[in-house]
């Protein structure tokens, strides 16, 4: 009869308490994982490959960011470019279920050099896309979660384009999962189809250092200061501040509705001990009259706790993650298209389990203090 | 030092009751020779119960000193106490408190996983000690699959597993009937005469009193030698042959 054997028989005694404290956790492991898989996701997308020395040009008042397209040839001859690239956004659903996808137009002659995480992209798909003119590289997190397959077609319903839904052909895929999440199309495609050949959104321009960027920004600046249009200039890794100080108020409220949680599953688990606690008081008292020091009835009432923490918290990372994996596959009677943006990564299981059994041992602790001082007059007759 | 197995000498105990102490043992003096046989008998409130928690070792007197097995526990820290009791002492409940969740051999089984013990030495004793009180065809049964006469034989032979100095028994037969309780009883009889163990019995059934060798009464914290005049004060209607 081992400590283990013991722990595991005590959480097995009161079987409908154990299923119902380990459901609460499951239930609030699975939106604790959820939450975390959104915040993961805005954490990545703007934390990436964030540079000094890549510099954006954007519109200075107008959002989303729209200016001239006559700018660009001067930009790109300021002293200290050496390189540079135009975006277009194009957005759209992707099937009739609703399905979003973001897409950017651009040069395909440097886009592996003007974009951080493509330096692996195949040069070959760079002369596909040159060869075929409506042709795309998708993000691979698009094509699982559209079952699409390198060759066939698609076709996007714009949301910000009205009246121009565009047709692509899949080139290749993106490497590594920076742009899982967008694919790329030739910005002459765009431009034709869309009939939108005066403006870009936004330029970018590869500069050789971090002073060199300084110079470059103030001059275009100032190059387009007397004009209707007049531009902002600011280092890659500004734009990413900026960005996330807009989203680090969503991150604070996921991490907020977080923290509630799991404040709750301490509660709710915390309650379940000490219901337990309570009713084996004269149990503990013969544990310590038969001559078990009170850290064993310590480590007993936190052993179950953590046991039961850790089974709810796995079964419930477990449960959210085999979701979005049937969702992503369509194995699902219902898709959700929420859970395709925010994908479960396989690290959640390994938190789900760790929160679950650290919600365990923080919950138990009270109730485990109280149990190891417990009296061992409990165990005696009342009388005399 | 004393060649009792208890020895206690002038013991005093006060609790605190809000701010005010009560003190519940006046001075009690009590000796066991080995192989003793005594019966604590008082009525409730007497300070008998306080009297076998400091004699387990499981309670410290406000003055006086404890000395069980040559040891004195009384002088003894929580921790050292509790070591010493797990290999001296041996307890039978009125409840018989088993572990609910673990078989009759895993209940007898428990003091002995203190001890660094090899397995097929710790299987042994647990068998002899079933075999001794006659539970060996059930030793795969929980505490609830047993009869209240069969958990309490378990919980005799949790006490009997260390073989203890002393084995303390509190009201053994206070929750059986007088069928039961007659077999309980004489199966105490038997750990002590064929055993020769020492037990100190805490009751207040009259006829499990009646079994012991010796009689102690409690009354008010003073603690007297009785005898069958005692028995018939403490018990009228038993007296009457009741």
């Amino acid at each position: 009869m081992k400590f283990l054997t013991l722990l595991l028989r005590n959480v097995g005694r009161n079987k409908i308490r154990t299923v119902l404290t380990a459901l609460a956790v499951v239930v609030l492991v699975a939106i604790y994982t959820l939450a975390s898989a959104v915040t993961d996701t805005i954490n990545h997308l703007v934390g990436s490959h964030a540079s000094q020395s890549r510099l954006m040009v954007l519109e200075k008042w107008v959002v989303p960011s729209q200016f001239p397209i006559r700018y660009v040839p001067k930009i790109a001859d300021v002293d200290g470019v050496a390189d540079w690239t135009v975006w277009h956004f194009y957005a759209g659903l992707l099937d009739d279920a609703g399905t979003r996808g973001a897409g950017i137009a651009t040069r395909m002659e440097n886009l592996r050099e003007m974009h951080p995480g493509l330096e692996e992209l195949d040069p070959r798909l760079i002369k596909a896309m040159q060869r075929e003119r409506t042709g795309a590289l998708v993000g691979q997190r698009i094509l699982d979660q559209m079952n699409w397959q390198v060759g066939q077609r698609f076709r996007v319903m714009s949301f910000t384009h009205l009246n121009k839904d565009l047709e692509f052909k899949i080139v290749g895929t993106l490497p590594g999962d920076v742009w899982a999440h967008n694919f790329f199309f030739r910005d002459d495609y765009y431009q034709e189809a869309c009939d939108d050949k005066d403006n870009v959104a936004i330029m970018w321009l590869q500069v050789a250092d971090e002073q060199n960027g300084k110079r470059v920004a103030a001059e275009v600046e100032q190059m387009f200061a007397n004009s209707p249009a007049k531009v902002r200039v600011e280092t890659e890794s500004a734009g990413v501040a900026r960005f996330a100080g807009r989203t680090n108020t969503i991150v604070s409220i996921i991490n907020f509705v977080v923290a509630v949680l799991l404040i709750d599953m301490v509660i709710v688990l915390a309650n379940s001990i000490n219901m337990t606690v309570r009713e084996r008081r004269s149990e503990m008292a013969i544990f310590k009259i038969l001559g078990f020091q009170p850290s064993f009835i310590l480590a007993m009432v936190i052993g179950e706790a953590v046991l039961i923490g850790a089974l709810g918290g796995i079964i419930g990372a477990g449960t959210t993650y085999g979701i979005s994996l049937l969702n992503a596959a369509d194995q699902l009677p219902v898709r959700m298209s929420f859970l395709l943006q925010f994908p479960i990564p396989a690290k959640f299981l390994l938190h789900g389990l760790v929160v679950g059994a650290s919600v365990g041992l923080i919950g138990s602790a009270i109730p485990a203090a109280h149990a190891q001082r417990v009296g061992v007059a409990e165990a005696f007759s009342r009388v005399g | 030092m004393t060649d009792a197995i208890v020895h206690v000498e002038s013991v005093y105990k006060e609790y605190l009751t809000g701010s005010e102490p009560v003190r519940v043992l006046h001075g009690v003096d009590l000796e066991m020779a080995a192989g003793d046989y005594v019966s604590l008998i008082g009525p409730s409130g007497s300070g008998k119960s306080t009297l076998l928690n400091l004699i387990a070792g499981l309670d410290r007197p406000t003055s006086g000193r404890i000395i069980i097995a040559g040891e004195a526990i009384s002088e003894m820290d929580e921790a050292s106490v509790a070591r010493w009791r797990s290999a001296h002492i041996g307890f039978i409940f009125q409840f018989y408190h088993l572990i609910p969740v673990l078989t009759a051999y895993e209940n007898v089984e428990l003091p002995l996983l203190l001890f660094d013990m090899p397995a097929a030495k710790r299987r042994k004793q647990v068998n002899i000690a079933l075999d001794l009180v006659n539970l060996d065809h059930r030793v795969k049964h929980r505490p609830g699959q047993l009869s209240g006469g069969e958990q309490q034989r378990v919980g005799i032979a949790r006490a009997l597993v260390t073989d203890p100095a002393l084995i303390v028994a509190d009201e053994p037969t206070g929750d059986l009937d007088g069928h039961t309780s007659e077999e309980i009883l004489d199966l105490l009889q038997a750990v002590h005469e064929t055993l020769g163990k020492t037990i100190l019995l805490v009751t207040h059934d009259p006829r499990a009193a009646s079994r012991a060798q010796r009689l102690v009464h409690m009354d008010s914290g003073v603690l007297v030698e009785g005898n069958a005049e005692s028995l018939r004060e403490a018990f009228p209607g038993w007296a009457n042959g009741h």
